[in-house]
């Protein structure tokens, strides 16, 4: 199982109304998450894997799980990207 | 009514004297048209042959060259130099022209020619007293609530606006400057007042006001480059702190967009629909 965790050292974040905005450290970028973004983010807990997060947000928006696993997928490349996240 | 901590600070920090200004107090010698904040000083040289220093407990000392415009002087210590001592004493200025309703302020923000002064001028018809013009410094003390500290109470209209209003011309701004000075028609406030909203002004093809949404207040926090500029000059703050500043500021205030047609003949949609919207504000 890969976990998802995220590196706390290298943001920091806030919730203004329901978004979450976080903020690399290193060179001051932005990332803005709304919605199901904002939900994903809240369950990376450093337990969940990415199986276990689609499940998670399938049922709390009760959507297709393929649907869910694409946008999820998309977000975690984004993330690692950006440096915020590792799989491990 | 007796006057708070932070209106008593900057009373007494913004303090008058005329003397020589060391233009190389901050290890180089500032050029014409340039200014330059650090912690407890700022330093501002105008292209016309003015020199403004500040220094905290120390006041404003102000320079003039032979055959300077000395007509502009109030117009820089009121603006730059009035923003640049509320940051190093912990203020926050904006760009703003501001009125009140209801015991709180509504700002209204725009770069230079997006017509706040103009509006708050026409509102003022409306019996909107002013609170401010072109500058508004908020009092972040209080953790849970914003707090503006009344500003100058004399609006600045070019010909144009006071056309427009019909508003009475007073003495000129500044030699080289198409501004006239001119008394809000509601009167003004003196006291401090919590901020109740900061409205940006847009040009569109219709009048229409709409809240902005979390992200997009933090991403606002940074639209008025010079003071933000001049408030992480003056206090210093690493990137995480400057993220909480502006974070603490897109929760507390409640910001939306005016979207006004930019034409003259339609000039009163705007201040109609911006005077309906404070005008429904019911707060004490």
């Amino acid at each position: 199982m890969t976990i998802i965790r995220k590196l706390t050292a290298n943001f920091t974040e806030a919730d203004v109304d329901d978004e979450i905005i976080l903020m690399r450290l290193d060179n001051g970028e932005l990332l803005s998450l709304t919605d199901t973004g904002a939900a994903t983010w809240r369950l990376i807990d450093g337990r969940r894997d990415r199986r276990a997060l689609v499940d998670a947000l399938a049922a709390e928006y009760a959507a297709d799980d393929g649907k869910i696993a694409r946008e999820i997928g998309h977000l975690l490349r984004q993330l690692k990207e950006a440096g915020l996240i590792a799989e491990s | 009514m007796s006057k708070t901590d932070a209106e008593l600070l900057m009373e007494r920090e913004t303090r008058v004297r005329h003397g020589p200004v060391d233009l190389d107090v901050f290890g180089y010698t500032l050029q014409p048209g340039r200014s330059h904040i650090e912690a407890d000083r700022f330093l501002l040289r105008t292209a016309d042959g003015l020199s403004f220093h500040y220094r905290k407990g120390e006041g404003i000392t102000i320079s003039r060259r032979p055959g300077a415009d000395c007509s502009e002087e109030q117009l820089w210590l009121n603006g730059s130099v009035y923003s640049a001592v509320a940051c190093i004493n912990g203020f926050v200025p904006i760009h703003a022209s501001a009125v009140t309703h209801a015991g709180h302020v509504f700002a209204f923000t725009g770069p230079s020619g997006a017509g706040k002064s103009t509006l708050i001028a026409a509102l003022g018809q409306r019996r909107l007293p002013m609170f401010c013009d072109d500058t508004l410094v908020l009092d972040l003390s209080d953790p849970d609530r914003i707090i503006c500290l009344p500003g100058h109470k004399r609006l600045k209209l070019t010909a144009d606006a006071l056309e427009l209003t019909g508003i009475e011309a007073g003495e000129k701004v500044g030699q080289d400057i198409d501004k006239y000075y001119a008394s809000a028609v509601a009167g003004d406030v003196a006291s401090p007042m919590p901020l109740a909203e900061l409205l940006f002004l847009e040009q569109g093809a219709s009048a229409s006001i709409e809240s902005l949404s979390g992200s997009e207040r933090f991403m606002r926090t940074q639209d008025d480059h010079y003071t933000a500029h001049l408030f992480a000059g003056a206090r210093q703050l690493d990137r995480a702190a400057q993220f909480a500043h502006r974070v603490r500021l897109a929760r507390q205030i409640a910001m939306s967009r005016l979207v006004r047609p930019w034409d003259r003949e339609r000039f009163h949609e705007g201040v109609e629909l911006a005077a309906r919207h404070v005008l429904a504000e019911k707060r004490l």
